[in-house]
Formats: structure tokens, sequence, C-alpha cells
């Protein structure tokens, strides 16, 4: 086995690794305070990174269309127009809560899983019908010329995986302070415990709710944002990464922020790993094996490898 | 005996004048319609088949299925390769693409012992997502990126006429039949005593089990109903358009297929068949509204009244909160 192939192959996986923990950290978010799996999560990460599109448009050699941002140069554009989309993503989520999820709080399990079956195919749509289901080129988020890189031991790495690494960390630590050092972060943390009790000593548990969606809804953006340059943006660019995602999430646990990390880059690594060394899964089928290892993790744990085992009472 | 009459209740005007409406259509349909119509129409008669498994796994039995369009394919795969490679007659390949897709669901359905509610949900929509580039990994079986076209053709005998639209019209005979017969047997199963163990199961499954019913008997034989319902549709989908292909069967439409369950309303054979119907009559409605032209952002909107994919999302969403039930709900005024 050729090792400095390894190590590279191990560098560009970390890329997918980073996207992966975000995109799950969201989606245990939402899973922690409200038990809901949001299938939508994908599609309303990417309809942020089609805004930030619209906004850029022009101002990026490859694509094509006057934009908003054509007089500010590519350089200032990009952060801006991203920065943009991201907020437009969160409130996208916080208004998702607010509208369409708090109303069912005391509806069955089906129907969240239709609500947000609903959205994943009206948003998925909709972008395909607005913007074309072809691929579109986007931006990049990090410095990706040829020459971006470091060399480490033989193997080059990018700019875009520390930088999305960076960025992990630097969510990861404003997550953490969110929820340790204010107010809403607390009422967070009560409401993910047990929203009854939450409810009882004062604390508004639909407001705390939706601020969960936003942050997820933000993660996800900030998500797809970064990596629409490298798997180029179209409408069902989030699909392949939410199973990621989701395998991710179902291995670290579906309660454990810690889990979602580790999982990310589990599943990260395994997506670029296996297809590399077992030639019946080309990089398409990269896919099997992580769904294969989600059934495998609940069947087996469904608690995964850091969540919480539930104990049912009957 | 006295159980039979717990599941009888009254038809409603309402409900007659849908029968009434639907049957006309069944009789008038292939004499108003060109050859292509007659195949289109009768796709549509096929694809209750499909929503109908949705129906069984996910109404009946409590198992939200968003990847039975997995088994549509694998039993018009199946089909394929039956009438095609193995040159069996048709019925024998309907029979076999309805019963491999079936054996296909019990092996999904195994897992589903474990998993439940919105962990199977996600378990088959990641299915339904695989389903693709697995498919062209097999070319074998699927034909691959490109496809399979079915050589086979199922002709009527010549006292029957030779004309195109003749033989549609025997097809379309054909395919009424065999969805008749499934929706009866599936009918009658769901009211013996396996289908009334399947909704013990779903309503509570430790109460189920404390009674007696077998668990992993009745998730798996419910699966394999609901699998090969759909495989059924799959396979006689390769009777009316001799070709078959991943392409197909992306895992929208896997999720359409699980909207138009919930839309005609779970729990109800009926409710299956409503729903292949309203989905027509929107998929009608947005293709006049799709044309009209001009009104700036309006008409961007008409045209994605277009979409499916858009409108059943939208429904969907709405449905969740105007009729719980499903349409369904509206005919039948039982409260459970």
């Amino acid at each position: 086995m050729d090792l400095a192939l390894l190590l590279q192959r191990v560098f560009d996986a970390l890329f997918n690794s980073a996207i992966y923990s975000s995109l799950a950290l969201a989606l245990v978010i939402i899973f922690r305070s409200t038990g809901l799996l949001n299938f939508a999560q994908g599609e309303m990460a990417t309809f942020s990174a089609y805004i930030a599109f619209v906004l850029l448009a022009g101002a990026v050699p490859g694509v094509t269309g006057g934009g908003l941002a054509s007089w500010l140069g590519a350089p200032l554009a990009t952060p801006l127009a991203i920065g943009a989309a991201v907020a437009v993503g969160i409130a996208v989520g916080a208004a998702t809560e607010r509208v369409l999820i708090r109303p069912l709080r005391d509806a069955p399990e089906l129907a969240l899983v239709n609500v947000t079956i609903g959205i994943l195919l009206a948003l998925n749509s909709l972008m395909g019908q607005w913007w074309g289901t072809g691929p579109r080129v986007f931006p990049p988020f990090f410095p990706s010329a040829p020459g971006d890189h470091f060399e480490v031991a033989g193997a080059r790495l990018r700019f875009s995986t520390v930088g999305a690494w960076l960025v992990l960390f630097a969510l990861l630590a404003l997550l953490a302070l969110l929820l340790r050092f204010t107010k809403s972060g607390l009422a967070f943390r009560a409401v993910s415990i047990d929203p009854e009790s939450a409810a009882l000593n004062g604390i508004r548990v639909g407001p705390t709710l939706m601020h969960g969606w936003a942050l997820a809804a933000g993660l996800g953006a900030i998500a797809a944002n970064m990596s629409a340059n490298s798997v180029l943006l179209e409408p069902t660019m989030m699909v392949r990464v939410l199973v990621y995602a989701f395998a991710a999430a179902t291995l670290g646990g579906l309660d454990s922020p810690k889990g979602a990390l580790i999982g990310g880059v589990v599943v990260g690594l395994s997506q670029t790993l296996i297809p590399a060394y077992v030639p019946f899964i080309g990089f398409e089928l990269s896919v099997l094996p992580a769904l294969v290892a989600m059934v495998a993790v609940l069947i087996v744990r469904p608690a995964g490898l850091f969540g919480t085992q539930r104990i049912e009472r009957v | 005996m006295p159980l039979r009459r717990v599941n009888r209740r009254r038809i409603g005007p309402l409900s007659w004048t849908a029968a009434g409406l639907l049957g006309v259509w069944l009789v008038a349909m292939p004499w108003i319609s060109s050859v292509t119509e007659l195949r289109q129409n009768t796709q549509i008669v096929v694809m209750v088949l499909a929503v109908l498994g949705v129906n069984v796994a996910t109404g009946y039995g409590g198992m939200i299925s968003l990847g039975h369009g997995v088994f549509v394919a694998v039993g018009a795969f199946a089909a394929a390769y039956a009438a095609d490679d193995l040159s069996l007659p048709w019925a024998v390949s309907i029979v076999a693409g309805a019963g491999f897709a079936g054996a296909v669901g019990a092996l999904v359905g195994l897992p589903a012992l474990r998993i439940k509610g919105i962990h199977l949900a996600l378990v088959t929509l990641g299915l339904a997502i695989v389903f693709q580039p697995l498919a062209k990994r097999v070319p074998a079986f699927s034909g691959g990126v490109s496809g399979r076209a079915v050589g086979a053709e199922l002709a009527p005998p010549s006292w029957f006429g030779t004309s195109r639209w003749a033989e549609g019209l025997y097809r379309y005979l054909i395919c009424v039949a065999v969805v008749a017969l499934a929706m009866w047997l599936t009918h009658n199963i769901i009211n013996s005593r396996p289908g009334r163990a399947m909704r013990a199961v779903r309503d509570n499954d430790t109460a189920a089990a404390v009674y007696g019913i077998r668990l992993v008997t009745s998730r798996v034989s419910t699966f394999a109903l609901s699998a090969s319902l759909a495989g059924l549709a799959g396979a006689l989908g390769i009777v009316l358009v001799p070709f078959t292909s991943q392409e197909s069967y992306p895992f929208q439409e896997s999720l359409v297929l699980y909207a138009t369950a919930v839309l005609g309303g779970l729990g109800s054979i009926w409710g299956s068949v409503l729903g292949v119907a309203i989905r027509e009559v929107f998929s009608l409605a947005g293709a006049t509204l799709g044309r009209i032209s001009g009104f700036g952002p309006l008409g961007e909107f008409l045209r994605l009244l277009d979409e499916e994919q858009f409108v059943f999302g939208l429904l969907l969403v709405l449905l969740t909160f105007v009729f719980p039930r499903g349409l369904i709900g509206m005919l039948d005024r039982r409260r459970d």
C-alpha cells in the first residue's frame, strides 16, 4: 500500500468530513430538542447556496449573468454574498419552525415526516424550476487555485480542507459559548432535556426551539456554501450529503454533538477510502456503505456511539 | 362472525358519486382515447398498485416507507428478466416480478423489526437514494446506465383485433383485471387474521406481542406484501412500455408515491385509488395552468404548478394541517 497515496486520500476525505460533521450537527441539534429528523435539512441548505449564487452571478468567471456583486469584485463579494445567503438560510429555518413545525407539536410522528418530506420535494422542485436542474459553477469559499495547498509528507493538504475545519471549529466554539453562557442557550439545554419541566419553569418552549432551528439551518447553509464549489451547485447537491450526514449522526448517536463530529470524520474517511480499495464500490456507489453502516448501527446499537440509551416505559 | 359487522359501514352519497365516476371513466376511457393516451391512462391505473403498496406498509403496517419506487423498479427489472432472458410466458413473468419484489421487500422488512418510526423513514429514504447508483452496477439485471429494452411483447389473440388500439385495449383490460384482483386480495388479507394482526402491531406492538402475535412474521410479511404490490405495478409497467431503466426511478419518484398514498388517505384501499385520481387531476390542472404565459411572478408560480414534485410537496404540507387523515377522510365520516 502506497503510504503517500493513502495520506493524500485521507486529506481529500477530511474536507468532506467537515461538511458531513456540520450537517450532522445541524441534524443533531434538531433531533435533540424535538426528536425529529429534518429530512429537508439538505434542501434548505442548498436553497441558501442558490441565494449566494444569485447574489454573486457575474462576479466570478464562469458564472453567467449580471449580479448585485459585479461592481464589488469577487474577493469582497464572495464572503458578503455567502454571509447574506446564510442569513437567509437562518431566516428560512426559523420560519419553518414557527409556521410548519410548531403547530404540529402534539401531532403524531407521521405528520412531521410528511411536512419535512413535503418541504424537501417542494424546495427541490422549486430550485430546479428557478435555477435549472443542471450543475452550476459556484465560487470557491476558500482559495483553491492549483497551488493553494500545504505539502505534508509528500501529500497535498488543500487550503479549503484546512479552512473547512477552521470554520467548523469556530462554529463549534461559538455553539458551545452560546449554549453555556447565554440565557437562550441555557433555555435550549433545558428544553432539550425536558420540554415540560422547562415550560413549567417559565421557559417559552416555542421560541427556544425556533432558535434551535435557526442554528441548525445556519450550520447547514454554511456547509452547503462551503461545498458548492467542489460538488457543483445543483438542486440535488445535498441529497447524498444528507445521507452521509444522517449516517454520521446515527453513528455518533443522534442526540450527541460530539458523536456528530466524530461520525462525520468516520463517514468522510470511509466514503473516500472504501471506494479506493473496494473496486465494486466506485465513487457513485460510495453512499451504499454509509447506508449499510446506518442500518447496522440502528439495529445493533440504536443510541449510536455517544448517544444516550433510551429506556422506554411501556 | 360479529367481527365482520364492525368493518361494515354505510356508504355516503359522495362515495357513490365517486365510485360511479370511476366506473364511467373505466368503461368510457378506451373509446375516447388515442393509442398513446390509452397507454398512459393504463399506466395511471397500474400506479394504484404502487401507491397501495406504500399504503399497506405505512397505513396498515405503521412502517413509514419512503422508498417504494425501489420495489416498483425491482418488479420491473425482474419481470423484464423473466420475460426476455428466460423467455417465460407473460403471466409467469408478471407474477415473478411481483414475487421477486416481495422477496426483496421481506429483506428490507427484516431491519424494520428493530428500526421503527422516523428511523425507518430515514433508512427507506436512504434506500431510495442508493438505488440508482446500485442499479447501474448490476447491468445484467437492470440494463445498467442505459436501461434494458424488452423484446417480448404481450400480443392479444388474433380474434381480438390486430390494430395498435386493440393491442392497447387488450393490455388495458388485463391491467384493470390484475389491479382489481390485487385490490380485492389486499382487502381480504387486511380484513382477515393476518390483517388484524398487522393493524394491532401498528397500534401497539408490545400489546400485540402479548396477545400472541408474532412480530417478526407480521412485520416481514406486511412489508413483503406491500413490496410485491409495488413490484406488480412495475411488472405491469413492462407490459405497457417494453423498456425500463434506473433513470425512471430517482428518489423523488419514491417520495411522490409516498405523497400520493398520504394524500389519498392511509389505511384505506380506496384512499390509494383516490390519491392516484387526485394526482392526475392536479397534473392536468397544472399542465393547463403552466401553459399560461406572462403575468410576471404569478406566471412563474403557475409554471411551478406544472411540476408534479412541487405540487405534491406543497400538498403534503397543506394536507397535514387540513386533512390529517387524507382526502378519503372527507368521504368517510367514521372517527377512529
